[in-house]
Order: C-alpha cells, then structure tokens, then sequence
C-alpha cells in the first residue's frame, strides 16, 4: 500500500519506519495523512523542491491505491491526472461523480423527515434514554421507519467516504441515538472515532474512544481472537490524539497499560512499544503524580526487555541500555539515532526535541543514582554540551528535581550525596498504612 | 454323517484333528453347511423342472449323493446303511423333542429357552439334512417360530411393559439368527406358508425324487471328502500332493468364518491366517482383495497378546499387506473402505458397481490400521532393549511405518474430496496427529531423510493437498503444516498435542522465543489437568525440551526456572516416562504397574536424563551461588530458595569430611559451586568444563563459552556479596584484571548491582572506584524490626485478599473502599512500596514470564 523505503533517501532513519507496520490497522482515511507526510518529508526544507522524484511518484501512486475507492472523486481524478500526465480526467470519474451524487441525493431526501424532526424542539424534549421507546414515540407520533433511521447509517457512511467528516459524524450521532442495532452501533462508533480524528476533534475523539473501549470489552469478551483484533486497531487509532492532544495523553496511557491492552501490544503490535515509550519518557515532567510514572516507567523496561527479541528500534534500544544494561555510553549513541527516527515520525515528530531533554534528564538521573563523584567534564560530553552549558544544565536539574548533589567547583566534580535510608524510616514506612487497612478491613468484615 | 466317514478312512490324517476343535467350529461349519445347502436347494430346483439325469453332473452333486445313501434308498450297496438309518431316526426323534419344547416355550413366551433351543434345533438339523433339504417339522417349527417373533415384535412395541433382561436377551438373540437362517431356507418356508398341509404331505413323495444310483459310493466318498477339506483348514492339501485350489467364488465364505471365529479361544490364529494367505493369492477382483487383506492385517494384530507385541515377522507381512491394500486402493479408486460402509450381505456374488453408485464400499477403517500397526511396533521397542543392535534394527521398520502414514494420508486426502462420502475430519485428523508423533522429536535432517525417501514410494503423479511434496526437504515448515491443519481442524485433546508437538520441535531447533511464546499463549499449563496422561507426558516432555532450549541460548534464568517443576520434583523419570521409579513405601497394583510400563517411551524418544539433571544444577548453581553470598552477609533476610533440591546436595556435599577429584557430573557441579563461593571463578570453569557430557549438546564449545561467561559474572557478584563489608573502595581495574573482565563490563554489572539495591555501594567516576558505604549494617534488633513490619504487612494483605475471595459477589464494596483509600493515602508511598518489593525481587522477576507448573506425579501414577 504504502511506498517501499528506499535506504538510498532516508538512510538508516527508514529502516525503522512503522509505515507498513502501522497501515494494516488504519482506515484508508486515517493513513492518508500518514502519506501526506511521507510526501512532506520529501520536500526540501528551503527550497520546496522534491527531493526524490521516483519517490514522490511512488507515494503519489500509494496516494491514488489508497483513495481510489473511496468515493472522494474530484481528489481522486486529480491525482489520476497527476500520475498519467492527463490534463482532463477520464470520462469515468465524471460518472462516478453522478453516481455518488445521485446516492448522496438519495439518501438526503430519506432522512430528510427524521433529520428535520430532530431538529424540532418538541421532539428532542420527548425523548428519553430508553432507546427502544424513543423509537416507538417517534413511530406512533412521527411516522419514523426504522428503515429511516438505518438510512441515517448509510449517508453517514456515505459522506465519510466523500471526506465530509463533519456531517459524518453528525448523521452518525444521531443514528446512535435512534438504532437499537448493536452491530450498527459499534460500527457507527468506530466511525464517529475515525471522524473526529480526522476533524481533530479531540475532546469528543475521547470520547468515542471510551466507548469503543466498552464496546470491545464487554461484547467482545466471548470472543478472543475479535477482541485482540479491536483491541490493536484502537491502539492505532488512538496515536492520533495521544500525540496531539495534551490531555488525552493520560487516559491513553493508562489505556495502554491496561492488562489487556499491554498483552495486545506484546501479542500483536510490538512496534507500538516505541509510541509508547516515548510517550511515557516525555510525560516525565508532566504527569501529576510520579508515582504512577515510575510505575509506567518499569512497565515500559520490563516491556522492552521482553519484547527485545522481536521488536527494537533506538528507542526501545536506548530504553534497554539504560535501564537494562547500565551502558550509558549505548545510551548516548542510541539516543542520537532515537532523535532521527522521531524526526521522520508522523506522530512523534513534534515530541522529538521533548523526548530528547527527557531521555537526558533519565540518563543523568540513573548515572547519579549510580555513581557519588562524577567529573563535569565527562558529563558535558556525555550529554552532548559545552562544559558551561553542562554546568547550567546540572543546576538546573539539581534545583528542578531536588537531587542531593553539589558542585565542586575546584576539582570540576559533581558530589553525589546519597543518604542511606534509615531503618527506622524504613520501618514507619512499611506500618505507615496499616492501621487504617485494619480498619478498612474490620468494617468490610461488620458488613 | 462326516463322523462315520470319518471313521472309515484310516488313512487320512484328519482323524488328528481332535473333536474338540471340530464342535468349537462347528457353527460356522453349520452356516457354511447351510449356505451351501440354499445354493444347492436351488440347483435343485432346477433340476426338478428339467430332467433327472442332469443333476449327477452338476456341482452340489457329491453331497447329494452321500446324504442320498444314508438316507432310505434301498440302492445302496453299503451295509453302513442301514446303521445310519438308526442313527437318523434317533436324531429325528430328538428334533421333534425340540421343536415340542420351542412351541413350549412359545406358549409361555420364554424366549430364553427358545433361543437356547432354537440353537440346538439349528445344531440338530445339520445332521439331518437330506439333499438339501431340512426336515419338512425343522421348517415348519422356524416358520411358525417367525411368525411368533414378529407378533411378539409387534406387540413389543405397543406395550409399555418390557421384557426382563434374559428374555431380551434371548429374543434379540433369536431374532438376529432367525432372520438369516430362514433366508437359507426360504423357499421350503414359502412353500410351508403357502399350504401348510400340502407341504407336509408331499415332502413324502418328493424325498426320494432325485435317483443317483449310477455313481458308486466310493467316488462320492472321495469327492464328500474333498468338500469337507475344502471347509475344514486344508489340512490334506499338500500330502495329498495334489492342491485344492481355493477358488476365488469360496474367498468369501471364509472370511466370513474366519471373521466369526474372531476372538473366540482355541482357534487357531496360524492356521487361519494360513488359509488367508492363500486367498490372497486366488483373489482376482480388488474388491475381494480388499476383504482378505483387510481380515488377514486384523487377524495378524490378533496375534499380539495384552501383553506381549506380535512376532517380527507378522507385523512385517502386515506392514506389507497394508501397504498393498493401500495401493490397491490408490489404483482402484472406485473402491473405498471407509468405517460404516453397509455389510455386504450375500457372499455368493461379489458386489458390483451398480449404474447409479459411484463406489463400491467396503466396511473397514484404514487410520484403525494404521494405528494399530504403530502401537505394535512402539510396544515392541518397549520391550526390546535399547542397548542391543535388534533394537536398531527394529527402528528401522519405523521408516516403513511412516510410509504407510503418509499413504494412508493420502488416501483419506483423496476420499475426503469427495463429499458424499462423508469421512468424518477425526479420521483424517488421527493419522496426521500419527504423522507428526513420528516426527516431531527429531532433528530436522532426520525428518528430511525420513521425508524424502517415503515420497519416493509415492508415485510422482500424486500430490499432498496438506502436506504437498515441496514441504518434504524442510521439516519445520512440515511440522508448521501438518499442526496447524490439526489446530484448525480438531479440538481437545489432539488440539492441545498437536500444540505440544509443534512447540516441543521449535524448542529442539533453538527457536526459544517462538516455543515459549507458543507454550505461554497456549495456556497449557493451567489446564493441563484435565488431559489425559499420555498428553501431560507430552507437555512434560516439552517443558523440558523449552528450558534446554533456553539454556542453550544463555539464559540461565529462564532454564532454571522452566526446568524447575521437572528436575526439582527428584521424579524425571516418571514424569518423562522413561523408566518406572522404585517406590519404596508406595502401593502400587500389579494392574497400575502395567498401564504405567505400557506409557513408557521408547529409548529412541528419550531425553537424556543425565544431561537434564546436569543443566538443571548448572543453573541453579550460577543462580543460587550469587545468592547465598548476598544472604550470608546478613542472615536475616527472608530467606529465599531457588532450587532445594540443588540446596540439599550441596549441604550434603558439605557435610562430607573427606571429598576426592569429583566422579559424576553431581560432583563436578558440586565442587564447581564451592569454588564460585569461595570467588575461585577459574576452578569452578574448570570443573564445569570437564564434564564430558557437554558434548552430547550440538554446539558444545559454543556452551562452554556461554558457561565461563556467566560463571566469570556470577563470581564477581559472588565476591562482591562475600567481600564487601570489608572493603570501603575497590577499583574496578583490580576487579576487571581478577575475574578478566572488561572494565565496563564490570563497571555495567555493579551499576546493575547498586541500581537494584543489591549493594550498599557508590561508583566514582573520577577515580573509577566502587566506594562502599559504611553504616548500612543493620543491628540485629533493627533488622528484627524491619523482618517484623515486613510480616505485619503481609498479614494485613493476606487478609485483605482472604475477604476479598470470600466475599467475591458482593466485594465491591470493599474493593471500592480500597480504591477511595488508596487515593487518600497517595499514590506516592504505594509506589515506593511496590518499588522497593520490586527492587528486592528483581532478580526473580527479571523473567517476568514464568510457566510453572509441571503435569503434577499423582496424575501421572492414575
């Protein structure tokens, strides 16, 4: 589907594109943009000249694969142009397009009824959450088929195909509101999620993507192979907002994380593990609470360690040689090449620079951890600044993170403090809470 | 009648053919006897209605002509005559007793004597028999008889009531016979039914009809004999220098004595199969091939006792005749023998392909052969010892086996396609599950050879629609194959081996990721239970093969931990089954011992136990060794074990006063782990290195050089663990030249060490030293206080859960509470709780993936 990465342009940086991974769990719509920055990619930053012609071609080409059966026509007789060097496309678009219109006609005038009664107050203030009896108000008052209602499905179907995500999404909300259909529900779900995707609509992305989650897990549960099926697109579907919407970045991966959903990036899609870890590496500053961080974090190694024979990329690797194998030189090199993979990344394109501070503030953490007397110089090249820049950094890092540590100006060092624990400490921490669990426990118990 | 002829020859040996062996077959005789009789009744017919004279030429003549003498023609010459006369009127006599106490029986309906009677009746009449025809009171009693058994049917159905179980007995008994018995007499019974009284009347006039007073007695003794030894086993044929031909129209009627004879004792199995080696021969048409092959293979598996397996050379001739009956099937497509084919019922014609079947059908089930020709060898390398060259020259018939697998394959391949006649998946899923036990165990150049040489019996035009030709040079896509077909296909049980075949191959071929993803998705380990004992021998089997595979790729971790259920359970040879343990104080029936002789594998199967046991305590040593270092500095933390069994040898070890140059692998592994303790890395290599059955491993200086690399790391946790308290800096340097590590490899495992709170220790970077930190010594009071709070929380979380099982319907409530709690109390301190429950169990976490949970020895003792 998608155009083959030739070493020659991307360099190493190719071998790791998810493209052909990610594409088999997308909808035609949703690779799209994928394609497009395929194409963006190509484009030479100062000039705006193509850099590979052949390869342009080739994703242009992908481009008219993808889209050719879907009923977006004009774009679609464009790029046939393009590609043959035609100036007026072929007869047989124009009849597509008739076609296509006449449907859209077709079905507009079939919802006309129940799309003008939706509108009208006295209607919509009638309507209750039971679904069945909504349907049979609207019968008994209305005249509303149930014919009508799944005509609402088909435009909403319709106009997706053409692109016109928005009113998709519409007829699509208000079908689920009506149909007592389950399958054609969650089918209008998937559908209403791809749409708001594509609109960026976040916040009610979110929310379909709740409830396509229910939807998977309790009417899928009888059904395992379906499930993890499900299970995999969404966790494709879903990079979209995770990489583009601030706060849906929580949520998603505490979805990730969920015990199904971990099983199903290790089962099905361990490429996904890169998405992931960046996604937990660059939430490190961000997330409320660091405890769950530090939680997510050891998933993320524990992950990467087990799904090391089958899936590595830099991240993944950068990821192994810090927490694994304690080469922090490794993890230096790794994480050069982790900053080019995320460059040419659609999704993780933007988190690229994040992702880098992060992954230093990691490799500084765990050498402190490790060592008590670091020389600055050292640390500078292995952060990759200047001695001055290096020393800025640390302050920084020494007020940011609280770390107990000092500069020894003289002899150029870094002092590593690291008090050891005290055991009576240790011993209030661990009774700290069980007084109250005793207590928890005793009312369950009165219960 | 044959006795007194009998008598009367001295010369024939058949006289040594005791009585008894005569009753035992009597039977069968019998219906022989009265089959022969309807053939000649209508020979007889026909001779009626055209002329007298025709009939001495005719076949059935000889028998005709005795019966005629001993009955009360007054031509014969013979003064044993008139003796028969006698005796036949006494026998007539009786019959009419007989027949008095049937219509008895009749009265009171007691079908237990009728039936009993009824047989004797049957028996009675044999002897009496005229010319072919039964006494006139013989057919009007089973006539009558019939009538009253299909009233009695009638009325069975309407009544609610039943009969008691003898009387059921006896009618389903009589039913059955009495069907076909009165086919043989069916026209007499006709005749009977048509006008009772006429019929008994004119059987006076018609008796003496046929006159063959030109032959002399003599010839027809000679010729009576023939037929009898025609019946009896061909016994005379060669002494009398003359062969009997057996003719292909007779084939029939002895399979069928032979099947009947089935099973029952004293009859002669060698003699029987004989008889069918001979009919072979004679048999012209495949079908009748098809039927001599198919009772000749069964009656040689009849030779294997419970016991003891069939002779050598039969279980040759059956691989031969199986082998011939499968290409006679593959040329004769027209035929097929599937299971419930319809019995073909009259054995004077051979069936014919009516205009509108597409197949003769011939009762019989192939894989059932198969099966059992694969049983029988298996129970014979059982019994063989393995040391000697028999056995390797009994292996080889292995090859033979698998050719006719792979035919057998192929002939259901090609019944299954068509539809309608219904081969059930099952059959076809047996024998590729037989496939793949032949070779699932073996090395993939093994399988190769197998493979190729048996489609080189094939012949070229024909190919596997499964497990197409191409497949043959590459094993591990054909076991690919043939497990996937069975997943897809089958259910249960064969689901689950065929799982276990595929994963056990992989993990013989080093494709250890692939086999313990395979095992882990599979979900075996949580429902093995339920599956029978050879299947959880299968997955045992398995188990092991997975934790070599991972030892042989490095990862000690993971072996020790696979092989632990195995090997620490001190009982791998039963839970392998390769060999019955002694059990000391165990009561174990004789009957228990046999089923559990008849489990165990063949040597040629085997995983070799000494080199298991040796890899299992390899690993524990690398892993227990580190550990006991790390605890000995400070004898209160909770003390865990790995392996017990490894920790009972080595304090056995201990013990001993005096301890010579190690002996056997324990030994070495033994003296290996005391000199890693004491941080002499270079000894205990040495000790691991001289163990000779590394060899039997196909890369063995590949693991040899993994050893010395993990016990050179092993030796540096170990003497960090050991030596640290008296240390309060270490170079690396010194450490890098002491265990000839790289600087950064050694700098890489401490860091490892600090990381996970292993060591209460600081590396400096300037002066690249380990700086050990002092005052982390706990006092024994304060390390009592901390084991004492570890405790406390662990009641409190016992408990928790204990309630949480209990009440599993209602707990919500609590779990809730628990959420709302967990919440007030932070996030903060629950992660540093799990964190430092992680941090001191991350060495036995470091898996994270684990199956456990060997198929459990009581099990496999039921």
């Amino acid at each position: 589907m998608a155009s083959a990465p030739t070493p020659a342009a991307g360099g190493n940086v190719a071998e790791y594109d998810l493209m052909l991974k990610l594409a088999p769990h997308l909808d035609r719509h949703l690779i799209f943009p994928l394609l497009e920055f395929s194409a963006g990619q190509l484009l030479d930053e100062e000039t705006g000249d193509v850099k590979d012609e052949a390869k342009a071609r080739e994703i242009n080409q992908a481009k008219y694969a993808l889209l050719k059966k879907t009923d977006m026509t004009d774009y679609v007789a464009n790029l046939y142009c393009d590609l043959e060097g035609l100036n007026e496309p072929p007869a047989e678009f124009a009849d597509k397009k008739q076609k296509v219109f006449s449907q859209l006609q077709k079905y507009e005038q079939e919802t006309s009824k129940i799309i003008e009664l939706l509108e009208r107050d006295d209607v919509v203030n009638n309507l209750r959450s039971d679904k069945v009896a909504n349907l049979e108000f609207l019968k008994r008052e209305h005249d509303v088929t149930i014919e009508m209602v799944n005509a609402l499905y088909d435009l909403g179907n319709l106009q997706y195909s053409c692109g016109n995500y928005a009113d998709a999404s519409e007829m699509l909300y208000r079908f689920r509101v009506l149909s007592t259909d389950n399958d054609k529900v969650a089918f209008a779900t998937w559908g209403r999620l791809a749409c708001e995707i594509l609109t960026m609509n976040w916040e009610s992305a979110m929310e379909e993507l709740q409830k396509v989650r229910e939807t998977i897990d309790s009417k899928l549960s009888q059904n395992p192979l379906a499930q993890l099926q499900h299970r995999t697109a969404l966790i494709h579907w879903v990079l979209f907002p995770l990489f583009n919407f601030e706060k849906a970045r929580e949520p998603i991966l505490e979805l990730f994380f969920n015990a199904g959903y971990i099983n199903t990036i290790q089962a099905n899609c361990a490429w996904i593990l890169r998405y992931l870890a960046v996604a937990v590496i660059t939430n490190r500053g961000r997330a409320k609470n660091p405890g769950i961080h530090q939680k997510q974090m050891k998933d993320v190694v524990r992950i990467v360690k087990q799904e090391a024979y089958e899936y590595q990329d830099p991240v993944t690797r950068f990821v192994h040689a810090l927490y694994l194998d304690f080469d922090f030189e490794e993890a230096q090199r790794q994480l050069v090449l982790a900053e080019e993979v995320l460059r040419s990344d659609f999704f993780l394109l933007a988190h690229a620079d994040d992702f880098v501070d992060s992954a230093r503030h990691l490799i500084f953490e765990s050498y402190c951890k490790i060592h008590s007397r670091i020389s600055l110089k050292d640390l500078s090249a292995r952060l990759g600044l200047n001695t001055d820049d290096a020393e800025k950094w640390i302050v920084n890092l020494i007020r940011d993170t609280r770390l107990d540590a000092k500069i020894d100006y003289k002899e150029g060092t870094v002092v590593m403090n690291h008090p050891p624990s005290s055991v009576y400490q240790q011993v209030i921490e661990k009774t700290k809470g069980g007084f109250f669990r005793t207590q928890v426990l005793s009312a369950a118990v009165a219960k | 009648m044959s006795r007194f002829f009998r008598g009367g020859d001295d010369s024939s040996s058949e006289s040594s053919s005791d009585e008894e062996e005569l009753y035992t077959s009597e039977e069968e005789e019998e219906e022989e006897q009265e089959q022969e009789e309807s053939s000649e009744e209508e020979d007889e017919e026909e001779e009626e209605s055209s002329d007298d004279e025709a009939g001495p030429e005719k076949k059935g003549l000889s028998r005709f002509l005795v019966d005629q003498a001993s009955s009360e023609s007054e031509e014969s010459d013979v003064e044993g005559a008139t003796k028969v006369k006698s005796a036949k009127d006494k026998r007539f006599d009786e019959l009419e007793a007989t027949i008095t106490t049937i219509q008895n029986g009749q009265k009171i309906n007691d079908w237990g004597s009728i039936s009993n009677e009824f047989d004797k009746l049957n028996r009675q009449v044999v002897k009496l028999q005229d010319g072919g025809k039964a006494p006139k009171s013989y057919i009007k009693c089973i006539a009558e008889l019939e009538d009253f058994m299909n009233e009695t049917q009638a009325k069975q159905k309407v009544t609610p009531k039943k009969m008691n179980a003898t009387m059921a007995r006896g009618f389903n008994a009589v039913k059955q016979r009495i069907k076909k018995n009165n086919k043989d007499y069916q026209s007499q019974i006709d005749a009977f039914r048509k006008d009772s009284d006429a019929f008994m009347e004119s059987d006076e006039e018609e008796a003496p009809l046929p006159k063959p007073s030109k032959v002399k007695f003599a010839e027809a003794f000679v010729s009576e004999e023939a037929a009898e030894d025609e019946e009896k086993g061909f016994a005379r044929v060669d002494k009398r220098g003359k062969a009997i031909p057996f003719s292909p129209e007779s084939i029939q009627k002895h399979l069928r004595s032979i099947v009947e004879s089935r099973g029952r004792k004293n009859t002669d199995r060698a003699e029987q199969i004989r008889i069918m080696e001979e009919l072979n021969k004679v048999a012209e048409t495949p079908y009748l091939k098809i039927r001599v092959l198919q009772t000749l293979v069964s009656a040689r598996f009849d030779l294997g006792s419970a016991t003891a397996s069939m002779p050598l050379e039969h279980w040759k001739a059956a691989e031969r005749e199986l082998a011939a009956l499968l290409s006679l099937l593959e040329t004769h497509k027209n035929h097929v023998v599937i299971e419930g084919a319809e019995e073909w019922e009259d054995d004077d014609k051979v069936p014919v392909l009516g205009p509108d079947d597409k197949y003769i059908k011939v009762p019989g089930s192939v894989v059932s052969y198969i099966e059992r020709l694969d049983d029988e060898l298996t129970r014979s390398l059982q019994s063989i010892d393995p040391h000697t060259s028999e056995y390797i020259d009994r292996l080889t018939d292995e090859a033979d086996l698998y050719n006719i697998i792979l035919q057998g394959l192929l002939y259901y391949e090609t019944v299954r396609k068509d539809a309608s006649l219904e081969i059930p998946q099952e059959s076809l899923n047996r024998i590729i599950q037989r496939r793949l036990d032949h070779v699932y165990f073996k090395p993939a150049q093994v399988v190769k050879i197998l493979e190729e040489n048996s489609w080189k019996q094939v012949s070229s035009s024909i190919d596997s629609a499964i497990t197409p030709r191409a497949l043959a040079g590459d094993a591990g896509q054909l076991i690919h194959t043939l497990c996937n077909y069975l997943f897809s296909n089958s259910e249960g049980i064969i689901r689950a081996r065929a799982m276990l075949c595929q994963i056990y191959f992989l993990a013989l071929h080093d494709e250890y990721y692939k086999a313990r993803d395979m095992m882990l998705t599979s979900h075996l380990q949580e429902n093995i239970a339920n599956f029978d004992v050879a299947t959880q021998i299968l997955y045992n089997r398995t188990l092991v093969q997975v934790g070599l595979c991972a030892f042989r790729r490095g990862l000690v971790y993971d072996a020790q931990n696979t092989l632990q259920d195995i090997c620490g359970s001190g009982r791998q040879k039963e839970l392998l089954a390769q060999g019955v343990m002694m059990q000391r104080y165990s009561q174990v029936t004789p009957e228990q011992e046999r089923l559990e002789k008849q489990r165990q594998l063949p040597f040629h199967m085997h995983i070799n136990l000494e080199l298991l046991e040796c890899v299992y305590l390899t690993c524990s040593m690398l892993l227990e060794i580190p550990l006991l270092a790390q605890i000995g500095s400070s004898p209160d933390i909770k003390k865990r074990v790995i392996s017990k069994t490894y920790r009972r040898m080595l304090e056995y070890h201990e013990r001993q006063i005096f301890t010579g140059p190690p002996e056997n692998t324990r030994d070495h592994v033994m003296q290996a782990s005391k000199a890693l303790a004491a941080g002499e890395w270079k000894k205990a290599t040495h000790f691991i290195h001289s163990i000779k059955i590394w060899d039997l491993m196909p890369s063995a200086e590949e693991i040899k050089t993994m050893l010395a690399k993990q016990i050179q790391e092993e030796g540096l946790r170990t003497y960090l663990f050991t030596y640290a308290p008296f240390y309060d800096t270490l170079a690396v340097e010194t450490l890098s030249t002491m265990f000839e590590l790289d600087s950064s490899k050694v700098a890489a495992v401490v860091s490892k060490m600090i990381s996970h709170e292993e060591l209460a220790a600081a590396l400096d970077q300037v002066t690249n030293t380990v700086i050990f930190r002092k005052g982390v010594e706990l006092s024994r009071l304060q390390s009592l206080a901390l084991a004492l709070s570890d405790k406390a929380s662990a009641l409190i979380e016992t408990n928790e859960r204990t309630l949480e099982v209990r009440t599993q319907g209602s707990a919500n409530a609590f779990s809730r509470k628990d959420g709302r709690q967990g919440g007030q109390r932070g996030g903060g301190q629950r992660g540093g709780r799990g964190g430092a429950r992680t941090g001191g169990n991350a060495q036995r976490q470091a898996g994270g993936t684990q199956f456990t949970g060997g198929a459990l020895g009581a099990a496999v003792r039921g």
